[in-house]
């Protein structure tokens, strides 16, 4: 089997349903609308608040970006397990570990072009409301943060992913991820302390301060938020390899 | 060289056998037909020769190799199972081309076989617009993407129209004309009739024949000859004496069980009776299938009551 033609076959699978573009056009496209509209109505006046952190509030916006990226993970993956789908994808590839790899690696590679041109357009493009407050790449943090936020995204959606493959469901998935990345932060707030510090998002978006308060570092940060990725990877692996298909 | 062998195949799901101890071997150059009730282990088993399911025990192998090791599989072995599977939010062309792009086919071959399954003028649309038996033609043009020489189809004719069926059995036969072998499942004994040359029985879970057509029908029913005749009373007082039942049916025809139309002929020549019409009557696939699933009585409760695909 030829692993170039693996990738390009897993390309035409995610390009060809519109819910997996869709969903990957959406975190380019939500993020810099939610940045558009926070920024320019109120960006400066956050920026007189006491406690505003301007690294941090310019990827606030990314927070409507991971949610589309944890649906493009999972539909991405989810294609497969409708209707035994799955079946006729491993009968044109038989080796699993071939066509999860290939699916995989083309669910990590589109989610990472996409979630680095977002982090930066959304970085930029907020500033540009942000006259006299604003920062540019060069402020402490900024470029860290910017590629940060893209691997970000890259991580969320193979975190979906490979818990879609694990569950075999879209809807399971999503009904898991998206209330705990979206009611998580307002529950336990700004903690990024202890346990709650090492939870995927908690974790991820350290990279996105200028001063991380929290028990891990930027760059440790978003080693966890990898290694989340990683196990969700693998157990979704191990299910696919284990299960009759 | 392309046959599929299945080997003492077992399939356990918890406690149910869905496919038990099967052994049988479908060779090219003609069809095979699959046959069972539903629930016999059909689809289970031609999910086991793809790979795609686990056995408990024995192996199922395609010219002599697991599938899972068959290089680019779709050049040497193309299946339908489900015409279902395709994800309805793509169109056709994309579905088989992703398929296609996995086992480097070129894209011309895509847009051959969506021509050949007449589907040539949608395949721009979404497969969620297509019905049953459009779907089943995608299906089909999918399995034929790699020009294969093994192909696999469960319940093609399904949701087919009568156009279609003539076409799915067209295209089966020249398959096998071709030299390819072809294992095609069915629960409707009459349409399997019309395309299969060898058979293939299960029943829950185990074989119970693997032999040719003719020699199926022959061993699970017993000749009978069809006649018409003016004389009606004196030959069947004749029959009687030599111990063959001359039974009424409609039009004034009779029939005679366990006969050969030779026998009745000479028997009738011998006696000057005029016979108008004499023939041997064959038996259907169906009656012959009935008559062997009847032998196996924990099964028969199951045969006698058919039940549509879901």
């Amino acid at each position: 089997m030829s692993t170039t033609a693996v990738l390009r076959s897993e390309w035409i699978k995610i390009r060809s349903v519109r819910a997996s573009l869709g969903s990957l056009i959406s975190v380019f496209v939500a993020t810099l609308a939610i940045t558009v509209l926070a920024f320019a109505s109120v960006g400066t006046a956050e920026a007189e608040n006491a406690d505003y952190e301007p690294l941090f509030f310019a990827f606030y916006a990314l927070n409507f970006g991971q949610v589309a990226a944890i649906s493009f993970g999972t539909t991405a993956m989810s294609s497969e397990y409708l209707n035994g789908a799955l079946r006729v994808s491993l009968s044109a590839v038989p080796r699993r570990g071939l066509f999860y790899g290939a699916k995989v690696a083309v669910v990590g590679a589109l989610a990472l072009g996409v979630g680095l041109l977002t982090s930066f357009a959304g970085f930029l493009s907020g500033q540009a409301f942000m006259g006299e407050y604003a920062i540019g790449l060069g402020h402490d943090g900024a470029l860290r943060a910017c590629v940060g936020g893209g691997i970000y995204l890259a991580l969320m959606a193979l975190l979906a992913a490979g818990l879609t493959t694990l569950l075999r469901s879209g809807v399971a998935v999503l009904s898991i991820l998206i209330p705990f990345t979206l009611i998580v932060p307002f529950v336990i707030g700004d903690v990024a302390n202890g346990v709650a510090g090492f939870l995927p998002d908690r974790a991820g978006q350290q990279i996105l301060h200028e001063n991380p308060t929290g028990t891990l570092g930027p760059w440790a940060g978003l080693a966890v938020t990898a290694a989340w990725a990683a196990a969700a990877l693998l157990a979704g692996w191990w299910a696919l390899r284990r299960r009759d298909a | 060289m392309t046959s599929i062998d299945v080997q003492n195949l077992t399939k356990e799901y918890g406690t149910t056998r869905a496919v038990d101890q099967l052994t049988f071997t479908v060779r090219p150059g003609k069809v095979t037909g699959f046959l069972g009730p539903n629930g016999a282990g059909k689809s289970t088993t031609m999910r086991l020769v793809l790979g795609l399911d686990r056995p408990t025990s024995g192996t199922a192998t395609i010219g002599g190799r697991p599938y899972a090791s068959i290089d680019e599989p779709l050049h040497h072995v193309g299946a339908l199972l489900d015409a279902q599977a395709a994800h309805g939010s793509r169109t056709a062309r994309n579905h088989l081309l992703a398929l296609a792009a996995a086992n480097r086919i070129p894209a011309r071959r895509v847009a051959e076989v969506l021509e050949e399954a007449g589907l040539a003028a949608v395949a721009g649309r979404r497969i969620k617009t297509f019905s049953l038996g459009m779907r089943q033609r995608l299906g089909i043009a999918a399995a034929l993407l790699g020009d294969p020489h093994v192909v696999m189809l469960d319940e093609p004719s399904n949701g087919l129209d009568p156009e279609g069926i003539l076409w799915i059995r067209e295209l089966m036969r020249r398959l096998a004309r071709e030299g390819r072998t072809v294992l095609v499942s069915s629960h409707l004994m009459n349409e399997t009739a019309t395309f299969a040359d060898h058979l293939v029985v299960l029943g829950r879970g185990r074989l119970l024949a693997d032999t040719s057509m003719r020699d199926f029908i022959a061993a699970h029913s017993s000749p009978r000859v069809r006649l018409r005749t003016p004389e009606s009373d004196r030959l069947r007082g004749l029959l009687t004496d030599k111990g063959y039942a001359m039974t009424a049916q409609d039009e004034g025809r009779w029939t005679v069980e366990g006969a050969q139309a030779e026998e009745i002929g000479s028997i009738a020549a011998g006696h000057g009776i005029a016979l108008l019409e004499l023939s041997d009557e064959q038996a259907s696939l169906e009656q012959a299938y009935l008559a062997l699933t009847a032998d196996d009585t924990e099964f028969a409760a199951t045969a006698t009551t058919p039940r549509q695909e879901a």
